[in-house]
C-alpha cells in the first residue's frame, strides 16, 4: 500500500494527464457515430444564450440579403400555388376545398408536416462536422431527429435540444448521408467529403443515367427530410471505372455561409412509421 | 489585481475572443476557397501558454481541460479541443525547461512572455506547441487519411494564422513597461 501511494505521488501528473485524455477520448468516441449523443454541445443554455446575444447585434448587417431571399422564396411559393390552383395568387382569392373524408378513393393524409421557423444564432462551415445552433428548443416543440430546411434547400438534422436552443448537424458533415433523387427518379445518396462547403457528392447513380450539368437533385421520401426539397444542382459528373457508377458533384442550393432563418420540419406520421419499421427489423 | 481573478478574467476574454470573433471570420471572409481548406484560427491555447512559470502541472492540466471543454461546448466538437489542449498543457513544462537558461522555479511571479523570454525563445515555444495542438486537433477531427496533403495544408495554414493572431494579441494586451 505504501509503495502504491508513493507510486501515485511520484507519477501523479502523468496519471492525471492520462486520465483526462481518456475522458476526452470517451467523449469523442460517443460522437463518432450519428446515433451517439454528445454531452457537451452548443445547445446548452450558456453558450446558446451567448450566441444569441451576439447574433442580436450582428443580425442587422444581413437584413438586405435576408429580404432578397424571402422575396425569392415568396415568388417561388406563389408560382407553385398558382400551378396547383390555377388562380391568380396576387388577387385575394382563397379557396377552401373541404376534404371529403368519405372518399376512400384517394389517400388524404400521406404525411403531415409542421413547419416551425427559427433563427440561426450560430453556424460553422470549416469543421469536418458542422453544426448550426438555432433559437428554438423543446419548449417550442423541437425534438431530436427533426429535419431542418432553409428557404432554398436542406440544412440538416436536429441532434441536440435544450429548452430554448437546439443544435443541428448540418448536411456539411462527414458522418451524415442524405437520400437523394434526380428529376427522373433515380435514387442515390449525398455525402460530403469534409473539404469545401460548396461541393457535395451524390453517389450510387448508375452509369447509363444521362446527367447534364445544371440538373437539380431533390430529397426523397426515404430520408427524414420531406420529399422533393431541392438539394442542389449538378456541376460535374465523373464515372468510377471500378463499379460503373457515377459520381455527381453538386453545388448545394442552400447558402451555408449565410443561414439566417430556417424551418424545423416535424413529420407528424414519423413516429408511426418508425415504430412500424422498427417492428419489422426486430422480427426474427 | 489578484492573480486568480486576473487569470479567470483572461480565461473569459480569450474564450469570448475565440468564440464570438475568430470563429465567425471564416463565414464572411474568403467566398470561394477553390480547394484551399477553410479553417478557423485558434488562439485559446495561448491561455495555457501564458500561465505563470511556477504553475504546477496538475493545475495546468485541469485548466487545459476546462479551457478545451468550454471551447468544445461552443463549437460542438465534444472533447477534441480538450484532448489537444491537455496534451500541450502536459508538454508545456518540458518545452519551457528546454528553452529557458535557468530552472523554472527561479522565475518567481513571472509568466512566459516576449518581455521575459525574448522574441526568439517565445516564438519557438508558442509556435511549437500551437503547431502540435493544431496537428492533433485536425487529425482527430477529420480522421481520414485518404488526403494527407489536405490535412497538412489545413494544419499549417491554421497554425500560421493562429500565430499571427497570437502575436497581435500579445502586442495588444502586453503591459508596456514604464520604467526604462
Amino acid at each position: 500500500m505504501r509503495t502504491f501511494i508513493l507510486f501515485v505521488r511520484r507519477f501523479f501528473n502523468l496519471i492525471l494527464f492520462l486520465a483526462l485524455e481518456i475522458v476526452c477520448i470517451m467523449l469523442i468516441a460517443r460522437t463518432k457515430t450519428l446515433q451517439g449523443t454528445d454531452i457537451v454541445s452548443s445547445a446548452n443554455t450558456v453558450s446558446g444564450l451567448m450566441y444569441k446575444k451576439q447574433n442580436d447585434v450582428v443580425n442587422y448587417f444581413g437584413l438586405r440579403k435576408m429580404n432578397d431571399s424571402l422575396i425569392n422564396e415568396n415568388a417561388h411559393l406563389r408560382a407553385m400555388l398558382s400551378l396547383s390552383h390555377s388562380y391568380d395568387t396576387l388577387k385575394d382569392i382563397i379557396i377552401r376545398k373541404g376534404l371529403d373524408k368519405a372518399d376512400s378513393g384517394h389517400v388524404v393524409h400521406y404525411a403531415e408536416y409542421v413547419y416551425r421557423t427559427a433563427r440561426v444564432v450560430n453556424n460553422s462551415i470549416s469543421a469536418a462536422n458542422n453544426y448550426v445552433t438555432i433559437n428554438r428548443g423543446s419548449d417550442d416543440g423541437v425534438n431530436r431527429n427533426m429535419a431542418v430546411i432553409s428557404g432554398s434547400g436542406i440544412v440538416g438534422r436536429v441532434v441536440h435540444v435544450s429548452s430554448h436552443f437546439a443544435s443541428i448537424l448540418s448536411v456539411l458533415s462527414v458522418k451524415q448521408q442524405v437520400s437523394a433523387k434526380l428529376k427522373d427518379g433515380t435514387i442515390g445518396y449525398i455525402t460530403w467529403d469534409g473539404e469545401r462547403p460548396d461541393v457535395m457528392v451524390m453517389r450510387d447513380v448508375p452509369q447509363q443515367i444521362k446527367v447534364k450539368a445544371g440538373d437539380s437533385v431533390f430529397t426523397t421520401s426515404y430520408s427524414f427530410f420531406p420529399p422533393d426539397i431541392m438539394i442542389g444542382t449538378v456541376f460535374k459528373t465523373e464515372t468510377v471505372k471500378k463499379n460503373n457508377l457515377q459520381l455527381l458533384y453538386l453545388k448545394p442550393s442552400t447558402d451555408f455561409r449565410d443561414l439566417q432563418y430556417v424551418y424545423v420540419v416535424e413529420n407528424k406520421s414519423d413516429p408511426e412509421r418508425k415504430q412500424l419499421e422498427d417492428s419489422v427489423k426486430t422480427k426474427p | 489585481m489578484n492573480l486568480y481573478v486576473k487569470n479567470f478574467l483572461k480565461f473569459a476574454l480569450i474564450v469570448l475572443l475565440q468564440v464570438l470573433i475568430l470563429n465567425k471570420i471564416v463565414l464572411r471572409w474568403w467566398p470561394e476557397p477553390s480547394g484551399f481548406p477553410l479553417f478557423i484560427p485558434n488562439i485559446y491555447p495561448l491561455y495555457i501558454l501564458l500561465l505563470p512559470f511556477e504553475t504546477p502541472v496538475w493545475a495546468l492540466l485541469m485548466l487545459g481541460f476546462a479551457m478545451g471543454i468550454t471551447v468544445d461546448a461552443f463549437m460542438n466538437t465534444a472533447g477534441i479541443h480538450a484532448f489537444a489542449t491537455v496534451l500541450i498543457a502536459y508538454l508545456r513544462t518540458n518545452v519551457l525547461n528546454a528553452l529557458m537558461p535557468r530552472n523554472l522555479s527561479d522565475y518567481i511571479n513571472q509568466s512566459p512572455s516576449i518581455k521575459n523570454m525574448g522574441w526568439m525563445p517565445f516564438l519557438v515555444y508558442s509556435s511549437f506547441l500551437i503547431l502540435l495542438h493544431h496537428l492533433i486537433f485536425f487529425t482527430i477531427e477529420l480522421w481520414n487519411f485518404s488526403n494527407v496533403s489536405y490535412l497538412l495544408l489545413k494544419v499549417l495554414a491554421s497554425a500560421l494564422t493562429s500565430m499571427l493572431f497570437v502575436i497581435v494579441y500579445l502586442l495588444l494586451f502586453t503591459k508596456q513597461n514604464a520604467t526604462r
